[in-house]
């Protein structure tokens, strides 16, 4: 037994004392990793955002992101983050059917800030909850388009509807457009809504505190309590956050109304190839600028002494569209 | 083999067994991505939801046999070399006056039956838009020229000068027949409207008419009834009109009141306003574009715009006439002439002058 002892000034007992100290510092050192580990949340509450018009590249990110979330094992619910007046129809039911698929499998709530209609109700309706702030605007059931006009006869086309067309088919392909909205609304929110099909076809706007009294939206609440209420519902007591944001970068156009349609502008300074006409568009009509409301700023045209006479400018050069559309005014 | 060869063989097998067992291990537990839930979106397959797309026929036929009439139509065009005074002057066609297609179905019923049809295009210098004050009531503009040759008027406009208004009331008094027709958003931000309807007897009321529960494929585009069985109306089980506005008259007969769950966009209310009306030889129409080659083709607007044609030759107006010989035929003469409201008009110019005046 002796031979196993070290040779030491130490008693045995104060070897014992050492080494049990030693591995008690050493265990104060790892221990926070192994807390930390072991107590780390289990799931993930993601959120998309959906902000900004409607359109192609934001159906893009948005049905990507839910994609990726329904098969990322650790998102166990989605909140989605509501900022937009609407756009493309068809961008809309892309997000309405990656928002539907995503909602079948994990808890999805909408959190609206500023504005979730038209395209956008569209596209949060089959979440399980939307969430609106007191005067967050929800609604605007519709579509928005000109009135069909019959065209001067062309010549060269294969058949009279390749370029051209009859009005009253135009008519009744624009009623089937609003038909397939409001019904796919009825569909998800019919039992929720306190108002009749006809009233949600006047396609009115509500505030939040209006909507959660007409069914159009659920509950008051913050996008947090939002988040927590996603996380419950998922069985989540702690769980991380992942702030998904979507839409082509700094590449948002611009919808802007004129007297007769919607246009979108792609760029700050567009020329005529960055304007391009919606003919048919799920928007809310009055969060659209109409073009005449739009002042163009360049950077000499906002010099502090000549304030005054650079805002005539401005407005002056509003005058006609071709400002907005790349004219050289201003 | 040497123990280096050995060893090589050994290292490339036990490496080909490792990727090929996973490899065979991998196809295996392999079971493709978990199919999609089927989600079953029945709203969007509904045949109901398909609205009907058929553009309808048109046959519009005239029922009158009277003698060869002249109808003067005033689409609103400028005077010949003036600017446009707005893009959205009249009916929101892209264009400041109604397009020769627009009324073209009325047109070539009256041309089929033997009746001429004229359209007014007033020259430059013409009483269009300023004034052409005459003096005692004498016919001095272009309009009371023509309508003197015409036994019926049909109009698109509402912006006349006071004497071309004038001109107006003494063709109305001597038994010509005016069909005025207008659309919501003709004088939305204009003045001017008010006039020709003081002059005509007749109201036109702000907003429009809708009908979201059951329309002509937009909610805009509403069904109308008979009023009251007037032969105006024989015939029409229902009209379209596309861009209806309420209208109204201070002592004629309601033609057409929209269907059953109308409402008005200013009230938001339930409406039954009439969309036609007719105050003698007067009809004011709230809508411009029901006769248009498109929309004669829905409901009965083939027959409404035939009894218009028959309404518009059912009365012979053209001079030479005289003041003492009432106006021949039509309902148009059982108006007294004195019984039109002239707002703002001085004695001297009551429609009996009027009438005697233009002679």
């Amino acid at each position: 037994m002796s031979s196993n002892r070290f040779d030491s000034p130490l008693t045995p007992r104060r070897q014992i004392a050492v080494v049990v100290v030693a591995a008690a510092l050493i265990g104060a050192v790892f221990a926070p990793i192994v807390y930390a580990n072991a107590n780390e949340p289990s799931g993930t509450v993601a959120v998309v955002e959906i902000e900004g018009p409607v359109n192609t590249a934001l159906a893009d990110d948005v049905e990507n992101e839910l994609a990726e979330v329904r098969n990322n094992g650790s998102v166990e619910a989605v909140v989605l983050k509501m900022d937009t007046g609407g756009g493309a129809p068809v961008a809309s039911e892309r997000m309405y059917k990656a928002v539907q698929r995503t909602s079948q499998q994990m808890p999805v709530i909408a959190a609206v800030q500023e504005i979730s209609a038209s395209g956008g109700y569209y596209a949060m309706a089959p979440a399980d909850d939307i969430y609106v702030l007191p005067t967050s605007i929800v609604g605007s059931i519709g579509l928005n388009a000109p009135a069909p006009q019959p065209r001067a006869p062309v010549y060269g086309p294969s058949g009279p509807d390749k370029a051209g067309g009859n009005t009253i088919e135009g008519w009744a392909r624009q009623q089937t457009l609003a038909n397939t909205f409001i019904n796919a609304m009825m569909a998800e929110r019919g039992d929720r809504f306190e108002l009749s099909r006809e009233e949600v076809a006047h396609a009115d706007v509500y505030l939040g505190t209006e909507a959660v009294q007409n069914g159009y939206a659920d509950e008051i609440g913050s996008i947090n309590e939002a988040i927590h209420e996603a996380a419950t519902r998922a069985g989540m007591s702690d769980y991380n956050i992942d702030t998904r944001e979507t839409g082509p970068e700094g590449g948002l156009p611009f919808l802007v109304r004129t007297d007769r349609q919607v246009v979108a502008i792609h760029s700050n300074d567009p020329g005529y190839g960055d304007v391009k006409p919606m003919g048919l568009a799920y928007v809310h009509w009055e969060s659209i600028p109409h073009i005449d409301t739009i002042e163009r700023f360049s950077g000499d045209s906002l010099p502090v002494e000549e304030a005054g006479s650079a805002r005539t400018d401005a407005t002056n050069a509003t005058g006609d569209t071709a400002a907005a559309k790349g004219g050289d005014s201003s | 083999m040497n123990h280096a060869e050995r060893l090589a063989v050994a290292f490339v097998a036990t490496i080909a067994v490792v990727i090929v067992g996973a490899t065979l291990v991998g196809f295996i537990t392999a079971d493709g991505a978990a199919p999609a839930p089927e989600i079953e979106n029945e709203h969007f397959t509904d045949e109901e939801l398909i609205s009907d797309r058929t553009p309808g026929e048109a046959d519009v036929t005239m029922s009158s046999n009277q003698p060869s009439r002249t109808i003067l139509v005033d689409p609103g065009v400028e005077p010949t070399g003036a600017a446009p005074a707005s893009p959205l002057a009249l009916l929101g066609l892209g264009g400041p006056d109604v397009a020769d297609r627009d009324i073209r179905p009325l047109a070539n019923v009256l041309i089929e039956n033997g009746h001429e049809v004229r359209v007014y295009t007033p020259s430059a210098g013409s009483a269009r838009p300023g004034p052409a004050p005459g003096q005692g009531g004498e016919v001095t503009t272009q309009l009371g020229t023509e309508l003197e040759e015409a036994d019926a008027f049909v109009t698109f406009d509402s912006e006349y000068s006071a004497a071309e208004r004038e001109d107006l009331e003494s063709f109305v008094d001597g038994g010509g027949t005016v069909v005025s027709m207008t659309d919501p958003d003709e004088a939305f931000n204009q003045p001017g409207a008010a006039a020709l309807d003081s002059t005509l007897g007749v109201t036109t009321e702000p907003g429009y008419v809708y009908n979201l529960a059951e329309n002509d494929l937009n909610y805009q585009r509403v069904y109308a009834e008979p009023a009251d069985g007037t032969d105006l109306t024989d015939g029409v089980d229902r009209a379209v009109f596309p861009t209806a506005t309420p209208v109204g008259t201070n002592s004629g007969n309601a033609a057409l009141r929209p269907i059953e769950g109308s409402q008005l966009s200013t009230t938001r209310a339930s409406t039954d306003a009439p969309i036609v009306v007719q105050n003698g030889g007067v009809i004011k129409i709230g809508d411009a574009d029901f006769l248009s080659p498109e929309n004669a083709q829905r409901a009965d607007n083939d027959v409404l715009i035939g009894n218009l044609a028959d309404k518009l030759v059912s009365s012979g107006a053209a001079a030479p006439r005289s003041p003492a010989a009432p106006p021949t035929g039509g309902p148009s003469t059982g108006e007294p002439p004195t019984e039109a409201p002239v707002a703002g008009e001085s004695p001297e110019a009551t429609p009996a002058d009027g009438a005697e005046t233009a002679t």
